[in-house]
């Protein structure tokens, strides 16, 4: 955004009949929040350049790359945090795998209820139109990166609700799905198979330290 | 002081399930709320009348997620209703024993969310722990987990497997011993009850009008049970008692809540023993079962969370003309402004947690 | 009051047609739709119909039937010697371009979101509710879908 645009007409911000002063001519360069601080986009640009073209040029990147992706990728696919987000039945199925008949916690699985917290979600149930603006709202609140499961038939093609007026044919028509689970509902050995092929899917895909945002 | 609008879900751990809650504070005392509802909007009854009778089995199955065989067999009932079906005594009693589970299931699954609600994750753990074994008991008859499909127009899918009572039998024997344990940990324990107690009141006449049934209204002292007032199955010739607490003189708090499910409990595992006691051998399924209906008719029984109406219309095909649900949930989540005002903030957890929300039959 | 009773003064009501037992605790009645507020307010007050179980939409092609549900549940109707709560079912009659009754939500709470969805899924509309919103289905969803005119897109062939 330009800075003018931002300041709008000096004339009209002056007022009519008053005269320039060296102060407002300073104010000029708009609100002191604009080139004060450091602007999200502006970080990024910076990163963008300086971290990572400088590092790509100097040969640094590829380096870095190397030693840290074995122990990146150990913690991201030891460690999925799932989303706490129940939506029907495998919700309850989900809720079930963490009881401690099947403690799926020792697959590294922690639950987090924030999506700023969370790298993996878990799509369990039927998306309906009035839900989807707000799983797409869940979806972009989570961090790069970032992974979803689709777990039941709902979830993958809208299942027993194919010919419902509401609901969505499934979650991947409008996010990008990793893994899908069959079952209705899900048994809870199951969402492990799921988890455990997400981790093979992490470990394949072989994540550095440079993550696009792209 | 400046009041403000809070909003909390669709996803928060307080809705358990999709629904938002939007309240009004006065710093921290609430003054108004405005919960809201569609998130899990499925069509269910649009899409029972595209669907054949018996094919409407695996909808219902599906609307509540946590007591499924219960409203299958609402709308079962609604069905027999409607087409003049006569139920073999023996599938009565099986149908009893796997409501009765299904009851006990779902009461644990609510004790297991509503723990964590209060800060107590052992809670969760224990009874999660416990509603696994009635899951394991209802999967041999049914073959599944969650979702039975057992309950049939006409009886039930199939007889009940040999030893099932002595494996029932067992179980309950140790879920007693556990109840007596839990006893100690929740109903005795200090924090529990500086949590629960003179919190979500309401009074037994004010739930009647604002449409809140079940064990919710049982919590006030109101002897009601459709079990007993609008009796189906064999529920007549069983040997039990409606439970009811109350907190004062007619009103019920979160505590009074807690406690009537787990009296609830206490009278399911009793119902089943009795059962088994007085089930006599014979088929488990109506010989002649029609496919077209025509006319009207409506059931409602008791579902763990409270009054369950199914209303039928049948113009003469095989497919239902029109299929109304009543959730319990649907009304008491909308009367939830009365109890939760003048409350503070962190007691909406508490207050939302006790009267068991279940989106799936709410919405539909 | 005793069920019997109460099927008396029922009859001798106005607008009330039709009155017949459909179970040993359940009345069914017509009702016109022109006394509907004073008959519920009657229902309420003097008949002890405190609890408003569910309220119907049904589409009729080409009228519609509203059904109310309406049941006692503290025990001040008592059905012969049993211990059954008494219900009563009541059926009224709209004109398909007119679709529009009193609102019963100032009578029973409880009635306050059954009419929500009734008007949300089938378009009625009640006259003198606080708060006539979609309940279940997103603002500004076209049309009322349990209507049975309501036409959406399906890909696959009925089965």
């Amino acid at each position: 955004m330009s800075a003018k645009g931002i300041r709008g007409n000096p004339e009209l911000r002056r007022g009519l009949g008053s005269k320039t002063t060296d102060r407002e001519k300073i104010m000029e360069d708009g609100p002191a929040g604009d080139w004060l601080a450091l602007r999200s986009d502006q970080l990024l640009n910076w990163i963008d350049d300086a971290v990572y073209n400088a590092s790509e040029a100097t040969g640094m990147r590829e380096v870095v790359d190397r030693v840290t992706r074995p122990i990146f990728n150990f913690a991201q696919r030891f460690s999925p945090h799932p989303l706490h987000f129940g939506i029907m039945c495998c919700a309850i199925e989900m809720g079930q795998a963490s009881a401690p008949d099947h403690d799926i916690d020792r697959l590294g699985l922690v639950y987090r209820s924030s999506p700023r917290q969370c790298d993996v979600l878990i799509v369990n149930g039927p998306v309906c139109e009035k839900l989807r603006p707000k799983l797409k709202t869940l979806y972009e609140q989570m961090p790069e990166p970032k992974w979803v499961i689709a777990m039941g038939e709902c979830a993958i093609s809208g299942g027993p609700y194919w010919d419902s007026y509401s609901v969505v044919a499934g979650a991947d028509t409008f996010m990008p799905v990793d893994v899908y689970i069959p079952g209705c509902p899900v048994r809870p050995e199951a969402l492990m198979h799921g988890f455990l092929t997400l981790q093979k899917k992490i470990r394949e895909k072989e994540p550095g330290m440079f993550l696009r945002r792209d | 002081m400046a009041e403000m609008w809070i909003s909390m879900g669709p996803q928060h751990p307080m809705t358990h399930g999709l629904w938002t809650l939007k309240v009004k504070v006065d710093g921290e005392t609430i003054v108004d709320a405005d919960p809201e509802l569609g998130y899990l909007h499925r069509s269910v009854e649009k899409m029972g009348e595209r669907r054949k009778y018996f094919m409407n089995t695996t909808l219902t199955d599906r609307l509540c997620y946590a007591s499924s065989t219960t409203w299958t067999h609402s709308y079962v009932l609604a069905v027999e209703e409607l087409m003049e079906v006569e139920v073999p005594t023996r599938a009565q009693y099986i149908r009893t024993i796997m409501l009765e589970l299904q009851r006990l299931a779902s009461h644990l699954m609510w004790a297991g969310a509503y723990m964590p609600d209060l800060g107590h994750i052992t809670g969760a753990l224990y009874f999660w722990r416990d509603r696994e074994l009635f899951l394991n008991l209802l999967e041999l008859p049914s073959g599944s987990r969650l979702l039975y499909n057992y309950m049939r127009i006409g009886g039930v899918k199939r007889d009940l497997p040999d030893g099932f009572e002595q494996k029932t039998e067992r179980i309950l024997k140790l879920f007693e011993q556990r109840l007596d344990e839990y006893a100690d940990l929740f109903e005795n324990s200090k924090i529990f009850r500086m949590r629960t107690e003179d919190v979500g009141k309401f009074t037994g006449t004010q739930a009647m009008n604002m449409g809140i049934t079940g064990p919710n209204l049982r919590g006030c002292g109101v002897k009601h049970d459709l079990r007993v007032e609008d009796t189906y199955e064999i529920y007549e010739e069983i040997d039990w008692d409606i439970c009811t607490r109350e907190a004062g003189p007619g009103y019920s708090d979160c505590f009074s809540r807690y406690m009537v499910r787990i009296d609830e409990m206490k009278e399911s595992v009793r119902i089943i023993r009795d059962c088994f006691k007085k089930m006599p051998q014979g088929p488990t399924m109506s010989s002649r079962v029609p496919v077209r209906a025509s006319g009207e008719a409506f059931r409602r029984t008791e579902d763990s969370r409270g009054e369950a109406l199914m209303y039928l219309v049948g113009d003469g095909s095989d497919r239902p003309y029109r299929w109304k649900i009543k959730s319990p949930m649907f009304t008491t989540i909308s009367a939830c402004p009365h109890y939760l005002k003048g409350y503070k903030l962190a007691d909406i957890p508490a207050i939302m947690g006790s009267i068991d929300i279940c989106i799936g039959e709410t919405d539909k | 009051m005793n069920f019997k009773d109460l099927q008396k003064e029922l009859k001798a009501i106005k607008g009330v047609s039709n009155l017949s037992l459909i179970r040993q605790n359940v009345i069914k009645i017509d009702l016109e739709k022109s006394v509907s507020k004073a008959f519920f307010t009657k229902l309420k007050e003097d008949f002890y119909f405190e609890h408003c179980s569910l309220i119907t939409a049904v589409d009729n092609q080409p009228d519609f039937e509203l059904v109310y549900h309406l049941s006692c549940l503290s025990g001040e109707l008592t059905v012969d010697d049993t211990k059954m709560s008494a219900m009563i079912e009541v059926h009224i009659h709209l004109k398909r371009d007119s679709p529009s009754i009193d609102s019963v939500s100032d009578l029973w709470f409880g009635a306050n979101w059954h009419e929500r969805e009734a008007f949300d899924l089938m378009g009625i509309y009640f006259v003198g509710h606080p708060d006539l919103r979609r309940v279940l289905l997103p603002e500004g969803f076209a049309g009322h879908p349990l209507r049975k005119d309501y036409v959406y897109e399906i890909h696959e062939e009925e089965w």
